[in-house]
Formats: C-alpha cells, sequence, structure tokens
C-alpha cells in the first residue's frame, strides 16, 4: 500500500513539473556560505542572527517549514524577490537572493548538494520544498 | 495607529464653567529607563482608501477588507458589517476569515452575528498582529486616503463605517478592565494656537521623499471628521487656575481609546465563545483561496495586501511607540512639544510625532529606534520637571 502512495506521490509530483524535493540536496554548501553573507547584511537585523524572528517578525526556521511545505520553490523565490528586504522590496537581485535561499535551507537542516540552486524561476518551480523527517538538532534518533 | 486626532484647529474652543474644572492630575513618571517597550509597526496605507471590492477566486468568493491606515481600531466594526454584508449576500453556511488583525477579528465576529460559522486562517494570533502596534487612540480620518485618490463617494463611506463603529464600541464602554474607555487629551503649546511654533532644533528634519507626486503635505491626506461633529467633543481652552499645567496654552478634549489587552482579550474570547475557529497557516498566492473548504472568504491581511495580492495602492507608513510602566493612577493624555502621551492599562505609550502626517510615508523600516522614543519621553519629563517638588 505504502509502495502505490510513494508511486502516486511521484507521479503527481512529476505531472505537476516538480522533479526533486529539498530533501534531495538543491543547493551547494558554497552557495550557502555567500547566502550566509548576504543574510547577515540584508535580513538578519530583523529575522535574528539565528532565522529564529522576533515577536513582531516571523522567523524563517521551525513553523516556517510546515508553512511552506508543498509549495514549489519558486513561490518562496518569488516572494524574497518582491518582498525583501521589506524595507528596500525587491532590492538585492535573483542571485543574491538564491544563495540567502540556500543559506535557509541549510540552516533549517536540508542537505546541499552538488548543484547550486538556481535563480531562475522555471528551475526553481520544479522543486519542492518538503518537510523534514526529523528535528534538524536530532543527530540520532532512538527508536523504541 | 492613529496620529493626534483631537484637537481640530478649525473647531472654536467652547467656554469653560465650573463644572468642567480638571481634577488633580497624577504626574507622569517619564524616564528613560522606564522605557519597557518599543514597538514599530507599518500602518496598511491604502492611497485609494480600504478596499471593499469582490473578487471570485476558483470557485471560491473573496470579499476584500483591508488598507484602513491608521484608522483600522477605528472603522472596523463599520468596515466589518459592510465586508459581511456582500458575504452574506450568497447564504453562506460558512465563511472564512484571513488575518487576525482587529479587521480580521472584527469581520469574524460580525460574521457569527450574522449566522454563519467562521474560521479564521492566520499567521499569528492578534497579540504578534501588526494591529496591537498601534497607538490605540479612536482616530477614524488618521491617514485612511489620499483626497485626490479615494473615490468620489468615499467621504460618505467613511462616514457610515465611523458612525456604526461608534455605535457598536459603545457596547464595550463600562466594562471590566476598560477595553474601551473615554480619556481626557490635553494639548500644551508654548505658543498661542493657530500659531506655527519655532522649530525645535533637536527635531531631526524629514528625510528626502522616497517616492515622487502625492502626498507633499499633511493636507494632501483625506479629511472626513467634519462629518461626525455631532458626536465628537469640541477642544476647551484651559486658563488661569483652570490650567493644570506649568505652560501657558492649554485646551483639552475627550476622546476614545482602546486598551489592546482587554479589548484583544474580549473579541478573542467573544469569538471562541460563539464557536469560532482559529487555524493557523499562512497563504503564499489568492488561488490558494480556492482550496479551502468555506465558498465565502473575508480577507483582512492588511499591509500583507502589497505583496500577497500585488496591490500597487498599498503605501507602508512607519509608525513608532514606546511604553512606560502602566500608571494606573494616571487617566489622561496629552501632547506637548510634537510629542503624545496617552496612559493606557499596559503602559503610556509616548510617540514623536514631528514632521506631520508625512512621517514615516513610503517607509517599512520596522526596526527600532531608540533615540527617537528617548527623545520624546524627555520631552514629557522635562514638562514633569517644571512642577513644583513635592515636599518630604
Amino acid at each position: 500500500m505504502g509502495k502505490i502512495i510513494l508511486a502516486v506521490a511521484v507521479l503527481a509530483a512529476l505531472a505537476s513539473g516538480v522533479q526533486a524535493g529539498t530533501l534531495n540536496g538543491v543547493y551547494t554548501d558554497i552557495q550557502a556560505e555567500r547566502g550566509a553573507v548576504q543574510y547577515r547584511q540584508h535580513c538578519a537585523r530583523c529575522h535574528g542572527a539565528g532565522l529564529a524572528g522576533t515577536f513582531e517578525t516571523p522567523p524563517l526556521i521551525g513553523r516556517f517549514i510546515p508553512y511552506w511545505q508543498g509549495t514549489s520553490l519558486d513561490v518562496l523565490a518569488d516572494y524574497i524577490n518582491t518582498a525583501m528586504p521589506l524595507d528596500r522590496p525587491g532590492s538585492l537581485g535573483r542571485a543574491a537572493n538564491a544563495d540567502i535561499l540556500a543559506f535557509i535551507l541549510k540552516t533549517n537542516g536540508f542537505p546541499a548538494g552538488a548543484k547550486e540552486l538556481s535563480a531562475d524561476s522555471d528551475a526553481q518551480k520544479a522543486i519542492q520544498f518538503d518537510s523534514l523527517k526529523r528535528p534538524p538538532e536530532v543527530q540520532n534518533v532512538k527508536t523504541r | 495607529m492613529g496620529g493626534c486626532a483631537a484637537h481640530s484647529p478649525a473647531v472654536k474652543p467652547a467656554s469653560v464653567g465650573m463644572g468642567d474644572r480638571p481634577p488633580p492630575l497624577a504626574a507622569i513618571r517619564a524616564h528613560t529607563d522606564r522605557l519597557f517597550d518599543i514597538k514599530v509597526c507599518i500602518r496598511p496605507f491604502r492611497t485609494r482608501g480600504p478596499n471593499l471590492d469582490v473578487e471570485q477566486i476558483g470557485d471560491a468568493f473573496v470579499v476584500h477588507n483591508y488598507g484602513h491606515g491608521g484608522s483600522g481600531w477605528s472603522l472596523s466594526w463599520g468596515s466589518a458589517a459592510m465586508a459581511v454584508q456582500k458575504a452574506m449576500s450568497t447564504s453562506p453556511k460558512e465563511i472564512a476569515v484571513i488575518g487576525c488583525g482587529i479587521i480580521g477579528l472584527t469581520s469574524a465576529i460580525t460574521a457569527q452575528r450574522a449566522g454563519a460559522k467562521v474560521t479564521i486562517y492566520t499567521r499569528e494570533m492578534l497579540p504578534r498582529t501588526r494591529s496591537v502596534r498601534a497607538n490605540g487612540g479612536w482616530t477614524p480620518d488618521s491617514r485612511i486616503a489620499l483626497a485626490a485618490e479615494a473615490p468620489a463617494n468615499f467621504g460618505a463611506v467613511w462616514e457610515e463605517m465611523a458612525r456604526f463603529s461608534w455605535k457598536t464600541l459603545r457596547s464595550y464602554l463600562g466594562l471590566p478592565g476598560n477595553p474601551v474607555a473615554f480619556t481626557e487629551q490635553y494639548r500644551l503649546s508654548d505658543t498661542p494656537f493657530g500659531e506655527e511654533a519655532p522649530r525645535d532644533p533637536d527635531t531631526p528634519p524629514l528625510p528626502p521623499p522616497s517616492w515622487t507626486g502625492l502626498p507633499t503635505q499633511g493636507s494632501d491626506f483625506g479629511r472626513y471628521a467634519d462629518r461626525i461633529q455631532d458626536i465628537t467633543s469640541k477642544p476647551q481652552i484651559l486658563t488661569g487656575d483652570y490650567n493644570p499645567f506649568p505652560v501657558k496654552y492649554v485646551s483639552r478634549q475627550s476622546g476614545l481609546f482602546f486598551n489592546f489587552t482587554e479589548y484583544g482579550h474580549l473579541l478573542t474570547s467573544d469569538f471562541f465563545a460563539a464557536g469560532g475557529k482559529i487555524e493557523i497557516r499562512d497563504f503564499h498566492a489568492p488561488s490558494e483561496l480556492a482550496q479551502l473548504k468555506e465558498k465565502v472568504v473575508i480577507n483582512c491581511p492588511g499591509f500583507a495586501a502589497r505583496d500577497w495580492w500585488k496591490d500597487k495602492h498599498m503605501v507602508p507608513v512607519r509608525g513608532q511607540t514606546g511604553w512606560l510602566i502602566p500608571q494606573p493612577e494616571v487617566n489622561y493624555g496629552l501632547t506637548y512639544r510634537n510629542t503624545q502621551v496617552l496612559s493606557k492599562t499596559d503602559g503610556i505609550m509616548v510617540i514623536a510625532l514631528e514632521n506631520g502626517e508625512l512621517k514615516g510615508y513610503n517607509d517599512s523600516d520596522e526596526s527600532v529606534r531608540r533615540g527617537e522614543s528617548e527623545r520624546a519621553v524627555r520631552v514629557i519629563e522635562e514638562l514633569y520637571s517644571r512642577f513644583p517638588a513635592i515636599a518630604s
């Protein structure tokens, strides 16, 4: 039964143009390092150095994942491209924002891969925002 | 967040009789070390006035209710009544409300009162929305539209909203905790009213405009308060021993204000008591509204409409309030040297008003500027330092 559901999910994903998920290594470590520099410069003032947000500013970790889970990555990228930073929306450019997105994915515990996250909207559309299988802090989960 | 709606200079002050003598006033302990919170918000200003349009998204029927500038708390019930009227026209059993700021919450309660089962879908509960970063005065025409861009009938629509809200707020007066209350607002001036005060050299200048076109001056914002003069009080000039302040020119006006904690708690409790549900979720595109089980949606996203609905008429208007430790014995507010204070149950609100209504326009920087709030506190600190010292 589980295999059938998985097969149906894969077919549905292919039909919608989604080819990979954020669990499949959709950015590189070097890209995330570039993103970290940009993040500290342009984003950390509101969202905090640890991405935890504040009482007023939404976090980019934790509940951030269920908020975006199931959407294709271009939706989040477009939001960042048009709405962020809040006081200068759209000022960073798509390439820098793709790097920042890579840093956000890394901080959330999504694995790095061999290929950089593209700044191209169509390429991002093929990537689904997944949920994590386990909290990123947990390295070794004991099962009983 | 409104500005200071009280004391329209166009209104002739009334005479003051014995019965109107101000009671002794407790001093505000204005010191920067008592500044325990600073809140920054973005008023959801819409140049054309609030959006109350209706549109179809898939098979969902969406009634918009956002863009109330500095007048959201004040106009919420009237605006909600208009939105719910449209929403109920197809006799829905269930209604979805998007957003849990003051507009969303009052829309949801109004829809319940119209007979619908309501679910609020929101990213945040009321205490973490931009609504509660307002100052909380009843300011129904504070940056609500640009006069030149508002529709021709907007004055009439505004009046209907304001009057309906006013009537609804009556039912919240006198309740425990004072969710909504009247207070006295004193206006203090070193120069006669109507004369422009000399500019304080410490006042930071208005930065060069970050926009083109209107507004170029405060009077470019629509003014509608004259339409409801019959329900609002007039300022009184206080002279001689009726003047409780060590400042030459003083007037006083009664005004309504909101205590966010009590009022917000009451509204949320009322919503749940009537069977309302709240679901925490985020939306990324308008098309997602068609996925909701409810097929009638009242959309109250506030400033998020700019990015979510690509509403080009939305302009951020930054506002910052400082909060001094509450003093229950202080039951008034005042304005002096471009600084306004108002005593509320959750703190004494302090706001710098310099540069008038253009201040914060097109500024969406939500980070705290502590110096601004400290300067405002020092204005009030200096004022109370002029009162005679109490002998020990």
